[in-house]
């Protein structure tokens, strides 16, 4: 079996293999294919029939019960042969029908693949098997409706068929889960063997029956098969009448005879069909296209297979075995014949044709055969088959449901009637009266079919005729096909002739009230088309108003707005501290110190005054100076508790942001932008106090909680031995924390990479924008820094300039880039370190800069971002170069020697990753500053300002 | 050098390459080979310790000194789940490079573009090989970093509108997780994966659920849950292609990866009733603002958000059965959405757009091209037998025997919206006549080595499907694993004791 299944994955994939598209031989290939399926199928069938089972499988994750699992038995013997049979048949068809398409390899290839997939689905015995096969044949379903995807309406219909049987599948596999989690195994024949009584058994049969009746096209979920049509007519023969569509009924015959007598199964199950066979049967009556009427007489007769094969008495199922062997051959027969003639002709339009019985007398033949079956008039194979069922719903125990079920067959079936003789007079006979306003077809102009093309059709309907001639040992077959669903029904036999019975009564009103119906038809037939279906509406309507309603959610979920964001997001961190607060017992906050000198309560009081200004000013350059103060602030702090380190380099860092700033601030507008109308100062305000004390609450009751002693202790005695330095702080950075520092050491160099590409982009973007030809106009000065010289005179504006600070950077560059390198090799014993170093050339650099210019700045000889580069190298060598000794990451080596001269020396390896450290901070520093320098020079002021301006960011679209 | 050495050399390597990159930045073919070779390398030493840990349990690298409390000192640790994350994310983050190798003529890629990608290598690994909170943290901020650079990297006006609310929403991220680090130090004394879970247990219940959901605040921000999640939407439309690729594919799964860390080891068993919400919600309103959409990447974008709902639905059930599925869930998920961008890059490349109403006919254009989006289409809508519907299957099935009703009943609806989108998707670009090209934007070079970088993924995509059996297994053991660093904490504490 899973042979079979690969056979026709490889002929799927030579056909669909790319460049090979226009190929004439793919079609022959995969009827090669089929029929190959077909000849292995049928070397089974003795050995199965005579009760022989095979068993394949292969575990893909049997940890959830994802097996592959095939069974080969009657019931996948029979649909087997039908698969591949009538897949021979329609691919040999589609030879004949498809003029030289340019995709017939992936006409050929999808049939192929539809073909193992199908077959997949009837050899499953795994629920997941038959799942995973179930939707590949809507994909494949999928890819084939919408293969004139040129046409919006194909497109529609695809989508449609699939989400349709792709949201019925869904909700089958939620009952499979749960029908494989009742009975605790996922193999469908001991499922069956031993079912479940468990509690969600009946729910597990509800989602599988919507499955079942999206697949099979059952009301409410039948909608989706007219529209089908729209591929062309070997496809929707093949998968919309004789095999897809019939995957429900194979998951329901298998159930009913075990599942039946669970509400609501059967009412389920008669239901659907009921209404299934009547809708679509008063359908098919109004249609005017050939296909169509078939189409919706698919659904209707689809209602009826549903209502045999699922009640799930012995009787039943044996009739529904042989009706629906019957409705596969007639249907496709019906089909076939239906695409001779509309390709034939050129139109399929029963309101144009006339004139055919002369011109195609083969095809009206095999037609009047197969439509003689669907409408059950003896000999056909589809009368002895539509007997045995009347039979058997006759025979049902079911008090007013039976009589209902059975008054919905025999009314269903006139209406089969009905259909078909108006199909076949609007075809063969001569044009209803009530049709004038349609240009008739001129008969002389079609050409008469190569019996190559006539093939299929016609030996489709020879057998629905053959069939029902030597009913008996078809009937016996058959027989012991429907065993293996119910062995009970081995004991039903067909018959051509049963005799006068009441079953035979109801098909002769069936027959004579169908003919009334179609002839007050052909007297009143119109030109109008018939409306669409009110469930077709009803999912139009479902499906616009989904696209409709997520745009309406979305606008409210996604406004576009960073305001919005930001307060989503802080309204979540206020959560977060109610929620914490509410959770109680955040005891000891009263016993909480309030300050431990001072100075740190002054430090604090200042910078709090601070803040408040920065969320009260309106201009971008005193919030950045009033954020100076208060980091100067947090320093104080720092220092307060004896950490010189941390208090030296966050002046450092403060001081350095606001030179950045100053140099963006420059070509930013003065003033903040206005804030949103809907968070005006006062919400903007209490957002802010309810973020700040929230978290200092909370900040504080998580201190308190702190029983262990504080780990500083235990690390400014671990630091000396450990890391060889008395300045624990640095011994941290380097050493203990290292890894840290070597990651934030790389933050820095690539948040420096980020300034140095955007000030690169801008500059080129002002390139483009022609701003460089306007700028010498542009003389306007902001803060001393003049913004618009093109060449040359570099330097703040003339009257800017200061001697005094001109003077006093030239003696102090040296001393300070001194300093920053005598700083970084004594940090690990004393205050300072390669960061703290690092910033001290920076603002070194950034010194010179204001007092001689731009210029200074460029010429400076070194590039900071090999400098950078460098720095990173030598750090991540340092970090790494114990693991080639076999020791951990950022292990310190201490080296003691004697210098001549110098005396004894101590270097630690964490050295070098300071001067690692050193070289990042001043490369980053200084690229940065150099970047918008660069950019400095050639900027225009508004232009590049309205791109900058980032307060109000809008991104609705 | 001893095998425990893989550990920080995920790390150094790229940042070694980020340096080196640097110094040669004005040398365009010595960095790239500078940057294949780092990024080739980094992905062999994962394969390396994930076949290692696989054979002998977790790996922990410690600098030891004596005498020093637990986590004082660097300690790295990769179990079973940190090491698939590693070579799923260093296979992505190759095969993205190799894309945007051949997305751009030599000269005209940005000489920052290998730099800023080779830190956020070294932020992917540093964030997986980790057991302690600091680290993470550090992690975080090199990838978030490096991405602020990447997202805005061609600096037009549209990604530096997008990119600002990229940039102001993580830095709020990184601030909050900054807080709670030092919150969970400051009531704790240690950030030590191994020493927490014992430390946070003694905590006052107030203090447990407040720093539980600071935490879950903080990296739900960056996973883009429910109500966070609208800067990623807006943001990684705009990016370059193959950046939008590599974040979509692995950025969120990083914050997914922190939360199901923190979730399980720190706070195992809480919140379970909140993540529900935050699921389902996650879930529905992700997939309904896709299919709101009518751009390719737009859609793409939302349903990165709509995805990351199935996974914090699984971390909600909590249980090994949930977050086998879970983590599988994540296994799959980063090559299937990298695929799907990758697959829009081209689309875009060769028209000059992915709107659906401007782009049409792709599948006459390229069938091949059309085929790597319908798999991976498919495997994201859960279609079998490719590996989404494994994953799903492993989480609804989860669900289902929690009896969760509703949020499994969300779960498969959300499965068939995104069908609704990926049909929009496929019947709006793929199918119906081929439209005009925009001549200003649809320029097309080196399709070859884009649609092979995007083939492999797509292939590695349908590998995992294959091969869903084994590597079920291997969740599975990971699942176990996530608990382990809990019994490590049990036994440090009886030590002290």
């Amino acid at each position: 079996m899973i042979a079979l299944l690969a056979l026709q994955g490889i002929v799927a994939m030579i056909c669909l293999a790319p460049g090979r598209r226009s190929e004439r031989w793919a079609i022959p290939v995969a009827t090669f294919g089929m029929f190959i399926g077909f000849i292995w199928i049928l070397t089974q069938a003795s050995a199965v029939t005579s009760g022989e089972i095979t068993t394949e499988n292969w575990n893909w994750v049997p940890q959830l019960g994802l097996t592959l699992d095939f069974r080969l038995d009657g019931w996948a013997l029979l649909m087997g042969l039908l698969i591949f049979g009538i897949g021979t048949l329609v691919l040999g068809y589609s030879h004949f029908y498809f003029p030289k398409r340019p995709d017939l390899g992936k006409i050929a290839g999808l049939l192929a693949a539809f073909a193992g997939a199908m077959w997949g689905l009837v050899a499953a015995n795994g629920l997941f098997t038959l799942f995973l096969f179930w939707e590949l044949t809507s994909v494949i379903s999928f890819l084939l409706i919408g293969l004139e995807d040129r046409s919006s309406a194909a497109r529609k219909a695809a989508t449609r068929a699939f989400l349709v049987t792709g949201g019925g599948g869904i909700a089958m596999l939620a009952g499979l889960i749960l029908l494989s989690s009742a009975s605790g195994t996922s193999e469908i024949s001991e499922i069956l063997a031993n079912p479940p009584t468990n509690g969600v058994v009946p729910a597990a049969l509800v989602l599988v029956l919507i499955g079942a009746f999206a697949k099979s096209a059952q009301f409410p979920l039948h909608f989706w098969l007219p529209g089908a049509m729209a591929a062309p007519t070997p496809i929707s023969a093949y998968l919309h009448s004789a095999t897809m569509v019939k995957a429900g009924l194979v998951v329901v015959a298998r159930f009913a005879p075990v599942f039946a007598e669970v509400p609501p199964w059967r009412f389920m199950v008669l239901t659907a069909g009921s209404i299934s066979l009547l809708l679509g049967g008063m359908r098919a009556l109004r249609q005017h296209d050939a296909k169509l009427i078939l189409a919706h007489g698919t659904v209707s007769q689809l209602g009826l297979l549903m209502i045999l094969l699922g009640v799930g008495t012995a009787g039943t199922t044996y009739a529904g075995v042989a009706l629906l062997t019957a409705h596969a051959l007639f249907k496709a027969s019906l089909f076939l014949n239906i695409g001779v003639v509309d390709h034939q002709v050129g139109t399929r339009d029963i309101r144009r044709l006339r004139g055919l019985l002369r011109k195609l007398p083969v095809i009206a033949a095999a037609t009047v055969t197969a439509g003689a079956s669907m409408a059950a008039i003896p000999p056909t194979f589809g009368f002895v088959a539509k007997e045995k069922g009347l039979d058997a719903l006759l025979k049902l125990d079911m008090g007013f449901a039976g009589t209902i079920t059975v008054a919905a067959v025999v009314v269903g079936s006139a209406f089969t009637v009905a259909y078909t003789v108006r199909l076949l007079m609007g075809v063969f006979g001569n044009r209803a009266p009530g049709t004038a306003g349609h240009p008739p077809v001129n008969p002389a102009r079609v050409k008469i079919p190569s019996w190559g093309f006539k093939f299929a059709p016609v030996l489709l309907a020879f057998l629905s005729l053959l069939f029902g001639l030597i009913a008996g040992p078809v009937g016996d077959w058959l027989g012991k096909v429907a065993s293996s669903l119910d062995p009970a029904s081995n004991a039903y036999h067909l018959v051509l002739w049963p005799g006068l019975n009441s079953a035979l009564a109801l098909s002769v009103v069936t027959w004579v009230g169908g003919s009334a119906i179609a002839w007050w038809l052909y007297r009143h037939e119109r030109d109008a088309d018939a409306g669409v279906g009110f469930a077709t509406t009803l999912y139009d309507r479902s499906y616009n108003g989904l696209l409709l309603g997520a745009r309406k959610i979305t606008a409210v979920t996604h406004s576009g707005s960073l305001p919005v964001y930001v307060g989503v997001a802080l309204a979540t961190l206020i959560a977060c501290f109610v929620a914490a607060l509410a959770a109680g017992d955040l005891r000891d906050l009263g016993t909480t110190r309030i300050t431990n000198s001072p100075i740190e309560l002054g430090a604090v009081a200042v910078t709090a005054v601070l803040t408040v200004g920065i969320l009260r000013t309106q201009r971008r350059f005193s919030a950045a100076l009033l954020l100076g103060g208060a980091g100067y602030g947090l320093a104080i702090v720092f220092l307060s508790y004896g950490a010189p380190d941390l208090a030296f380099t966050q002046f450092l860092v403060e001081t350095l942001v606001i030179v950045l700033y100053l140099l963006v601030l420059a070509r930013l507008p003065e003033k903040f932008s206005r804030p949103p109308s809907w968070a005006p100062g006062v919400v903007r305000g209490l957002f802010a106090a309810a973020v700040g004390i929230g978290l200092a609450l909370f900040a504080v009751a998580t201190s308190a909680v702190r029983s262990d002693y504080p780990v500083g202790d235990r690390l400014t005695s671990l630091a000396e031995p450990a890391g060889g330095g008395k300045n624990v702080v640095n011994v941290i950075l380097v050493d203990f924390r290292g890894w840290d520092t070597l990651g934030e050491i790389a933050v820095l160099a690539v948040a420096a990479v980020g300034v140095i590409n955007l000030a690169a982009v801008a500059r080129r973007e002002m390139l483009r924008r022609g701003l460089f030809a306007s700028a010498p106009a542009n003389n306007g000065t902001r803060f001393g820094i003049r913004q618009s010289s093109v060449d040359g005179d570099v330097g703040p504006a003339p009257q800017w300039r200061s001697v005094i600070l001109t003077t006093t950077t030239r003696g102090l560059v040296p001393v300070l880039a001194v300093t920053s390198v005598y700083l970084t090799f004594r940090g690990h014993n004393a205050p300072g370190g390669g960061f703290a170093g690092g910033l001290v050339l920076s603002i070194a650099v950034a010194l010179r800069y204001f007092a001689e210019g731009p210029g200074s700045v460029r010429k400076l000889g070194i590039d900071p971002i090999k400098l950078m580069g460098a720095g990173l190298l030598l750090a991540a060598i340092v970090a790494g170069y114990p693991l080639a000794t076999g020791g951990a990451p950022m292990e310190s080596t201490i080296w003691k020697f004697t210098l001549p001269l110098i005396g004894q020396v101590k270097l630690v390896s964490s050295s070098f990753f300071d001067i690692g450290v050193y070289l990042v901070v001043v490369g980053s520093v200084v690229g940065a500053i150099r970047a918008l320098v660069d950019t400095d020079e050639t900027a225009g002021e508004a232009n590049l300002a309205d791109d900058l301006a980032t307060d109000e960011v809008g991104t609705t679209r | 050098m001893t095998s425990e050495a893989i550990l920080p050399l995920m790390v150094l390597v790229p940042l070694l390459g980020a340096g080196a990159s640097l110094v040669v930045a004005r040398l365009r073919t010595m960095q790239t080979a500078v940057t294949f070779t780092v990024a080739a390398g980094t992905t062999i030493l994962s394969i390396a310790l994930l076949l290692k840990v696989d054979a002998d349990g977790p790996i922990r690298a410690v600098t030891s000194i004596p005498e020093a409390p637990i986590g004082v000192t660097l300690d790295l640790y990769a179990d079973r789940f940190a090491s698939l994350m590693l070579v799923i994310a260093m296979l992505m983050l190759l095969a993205v490079l190799l894309y945007s190798a051949g997305q751009k003529a030599a000269g005209e890629m940005s000489i920052w573009y290998q730099p800023a990608y080779l830190v956020m290598v070294a932020g992917v690994s540093a964030a997986f090989v980790t057991a302690d909170l600091f680290n993470l943290f550090v992690a975080v901020e090199l990838l978030l970093l490096s991405s602020y650079v990447l997202i805005m990297l061609e600096g037009n006006d549209e990604q530096i509108r997008s990119g600002t609310t990229y940039v102001v929403l993580n830095v709020l991220e990184s601030t909050l997780l900054l807080m709670a680090v030092a919150l969970v130090f400051a009531a704790t004394g240690t950030l030590s994966f191994f020493a927490l879970p014992a430390a946070i247990a003694e905590l006052p219940s107030g203090i447990q659920t407040g720093l539980n959901l600071l935490l879950l605040a903080a990296f739900g921000l960056k996973a883009a849950i429910f109500p966070l999640f609208s800067w990623l939407p807006d943001s990684y439309p705009a990016a370059p292609g193959p950046v939008t690729a590599v974040f979509a594919g692995l950025l969120t799964k990083i914050g997914v990866y922190a939360l199901i860390r923190t979730q399980t080891l720190l706070f195992p068993d809480t919140n379970r009733t909140l993540l529900m919400w935050i699921a389902g919600l996650t879930m529905i309103i992700g997939v309904l603002g896709a299919i709101a959409q009518s751009d390719m990447k737009r859609i793409l974008s939302f349903h990165i958000v709509s995805q990351i709902g199935y996974m914090v639905m699984g971390l909600a059930l909590g249980g090994v059965a949930a977050l086998t599925a879970t983590i599988f869930f994540v296994l799959h998920q980063i090559p299937i959405k990298t695929s799907l961008f990758l697959v829009e890059g081209i689309v875009e490349a060769e028209t000059g757009t992915s709107r659906l109403d401007r782009v049409g006919g792709m599948a006459r254009r390229s069938g091949p091209l059309a085929f790597m989006f319908m798999l991976s289409a498919m495997s994201l809508a859960g279609i079998p037998p490719l590996s989404g519907f494994v994953g799903k299957v492993g989480i609804v099935t989860a669900g289902l025997d929690q009896q969760e009703w509703v949020l499994v009943a969300v779960a498969l609806l959300v499965s068939l919206f995104t069908l609704v989108s990926m049909l929009k998707i496929w019947s709006g670009l793929f199918w119906g006549d081929v439209m005009p090209v925009d001549p200003r934007k649809g320029v097309l070079r080196h399709h070859r080595r884009m649609s092979a970088a995007a083939a492999s993924v797509v292939a590695l995509g349908v590998g995992i499907a294959l091969a869903a059996g084994p590597l079920y297994s291997f969740t599975e053991r990971a699942a176990e694993d996530l608990y382990l660093p809990a019994e490590i904490s049990e036994a440090i504490v009886g030590d002290s004791k």
